[in-house]
């Protein structure tokens, strides 16, 4: 957000989000705009974000998309869907990684770079920051 | 009798080769993990493992080792055993086309030779037609446990190491052949058959090589949001020539003499193990425990085994407590030879296998464990883990302990501590 008025707008702004999400980055799960998928509970979610499942549930395959390693957005995400911390999810995939079952998404740089690949790709899932989403992609309906 | 065993492979002509392979793996860092970083896909993959720890054993008349493969170990060959714990792993992956990739595994670890060259520990080629459908080629770290294919991987454990009552009940971890392996979605369970056939050689630390023909492994894992279940069964057939002098010298002694030979040599026997595991983790705390159960109709006593271990994630801290138990099915004694019916002059000779006989079927490991400890995530990557065991031996036996020396008391109480650094890049 670029503060036109730092003394009032940027102290609002941060009060508000203070109040709202106690600091934190509130995080949504999307799919493309042209994504037949709408709908998927943050069980899903997680699963295919921890390898678990490759598909979505009306049968396409799914191709999760993270953001950089360490980034807030991606903890956020991470702790709120999943409840475990950086750590566990990196020794989550350690286990896959090293028996040969798979690798981890691929991880976009920013949330701008994340739903340029989300919006391009059907099959992709990924999550922004709230302010980051726009037309190009959906937020998913938990049901 | 714990099986001491190690990879030594077939490969093991290439060690310069594997130590190259290593090298060049781990001195790749920069490009591959910043092509991992980028969501535009790069063909080749490079990732290592590693654990620096230490172990202290109050117990100076006998090694305590991790596994049944190490021939060194904390008590009496080191105060404070670097070897017990510590290696080096290095993998890289090359995705060929989506259907078709290959992975290679070299680990430096403590070898059953007292060497820590550089080994294959996994190198396969996968296809997979589909996501839940993958046939693998090559040398894989068998199914049969658990963790049993993530074991050596400390970062993806909870503990210093994965409990030895269990772990250390079959010799077996891998083989040279194929898998297949098959998923299956229901709703928000998943399940996962795999099967895998194939052999495997390799050297042990008492001498002579383990060779393992028609094994095979079917193992089923459900998966069901934070709840693992994992079933498996593993059948082989073994011949292992480290006691044949024990048993050609009974054959020379007559039938009674050839019936003892053939029910505890180890040429060309069966071997079963079945393993039921489980693991609960929703986030915040872990419960996991395992049961596993061995039969290999010699010498190495019918035995089961089992563990349960919890803990709790206090930020970066993860507390936990594990108990660990292994006890012998089997006898692990034998009358022997009966001496009367046999004649007076070889009285002497058939008294000396009763006791050889008896000393290697009381090697069974009869022992528990209870542990505490905690792992540290303290830096990005890397944990740090202490842990406090306290094994208590059965009465009579070694437990899992090796290189036992004279002034060793059996069924006492041993004391470990252990410090470990694990890392993953």
């Amino acid at each position: 957000m670029k503060c036109r008025n730092p003394l009032g707008g940027c102290a609002l702004y941060a009060l508000l989000s203070l109040a709202v999400g106690q600091g934190r980055a509130d995080v949504v799960a999307v799919v493309s705009s042209t994504s037949a998928v709408t709908t998927l509970s943050k069980d899903q979610v997680t699963d295919i974000f921890l390898g678990k499942v490759s598909r979505f549930p009306n049968g396409t395959q799914a191709i999760p998309i993270d953001q950089a390693d360490g980034s807030p957005t991606r903890d956020e995400f991470y702790a709120t869907y999943t409840g475990k911390s950086p750590a566990q999810v990196k020794s989550h995939w350690a286990k896959i990684i090293f028996t040969g079952r798979g690798e981890p998404p691929k991880a976009a740089a920013t949330n701008a770079a994340a739903r340029q690949l989300i919006a391009a790709n059907p099959q992709a899932i990924g999550y922004l920051e709230r302010n980051a989403v726009d037309s190009s992609v959906k937020i998913l309906v938990q049901p | 009798m714990q099986c001491r065993i190690t990879p030594s492979r077939p490969w093991h002509a290439s060690h310069e080769l594997n130590a190259i392979i290593l090298i060049a793996m781990l001195w790749y860092p920069a490009a591959a993990g910043a092509a991992a970083e980028d969501a535009g896909a790069s063909m080749f993959s490079v990732s290592a493992f590693g654990t620096l720890g230490v172990v202290h054993s109050s117990e100076d008349n006998a090694d305590f080792t991790a596994s049944s493969e190490q021939p060194n170990g904390a008590g009496y060959s080191h105060s404070w055993s670097p070897d017990v714990d510590s290696r080096l792993g290095a993998q890289a992956t090359a995705h060929f086309t989506p259907q078709l990739s290959a992975m290679l595994q070299v680990i430096s670890e403590q070898l059953y030779d007292k060497t820590f060259r550089p080994h294959i520990e996994w190198a396969n080629i996968t296809y997979q037609p589909t996501p839940e459908f993958s046939v693998r080629l090559g040398r894989i770290v068998l199914p049969t446990f658990l963790i049993s294919d993530s074991r050596k991987v400390g970062y993806a454990n909870p503990w210093v190491r994965p409990p030895v009552e269990l772990y250390s009940l079959s010799p077996v971890f891998d083989s040279d052949g194929a898998d297949v392996d098959y998923q299956m979605q229901v709703g928000k369970l998943v399940n996962t058959l795999v099967g895998t056939y194939g052999n495997t050689r390799f050297g042990t630390p008492g001498g002579g090589e383990l060779d393992a023909k028609r094994l095979w492994v079917i193992a089923d894992t459900v998966e069901y949001g934070p709840l693992t279940l994992h079933i498996a069964y593993q059948q082989s057939s073994y011949t292992f020539h480290f006691l044949d002098p024990l048993f050609d010298a009974f054959r020379q002694l007559g039938p009674q003499g050839t019936a003892l030979a053939d029910k505890y040599d180890l040429d060309n026997k069966s071997a079963q193990l079945i393993t039921a595991g489980a693991m609960y983790d929703p986030g915040k705390w872990f419960v996991t425990g395992e049961w596993a159960k061995r039969n290999m109709h010699s010498a190495i006593v019918e035995s089961t085994a089992w563990y349960l271990s919890g803990g709790y994630r206090l930020a970066k801290f993860t507390p936990y407590m594990t108990y660990a138990k292994v006890k012998a099915d089997g006898n692990t004694s034998d009358p022997g030879l009966n001496v009367s019916e046999l004649p007076p002059f070889l009285a002497g000779p058939a008294n000396g296998l009763n006791a050889g006989l008896n000393a290697t079927l009381g090697m069974t490991a009869v022992q528990n464990t209870i542990s505490v400890g905690s792992r540290w995530d303290f830096m990005k990557n890397t944990d740090l883990k202490l842990q406090y065991d306290h094994i208590d031996l059965g009465s009579g036996s070694a437990g899992t302990l090796v290189n036992v020396q004279p002034g060793f008391q059996p069924g006492g109480t041993v004391n470990l501590f252990s410090i470990a650094i694990d890392f993953v890049w």
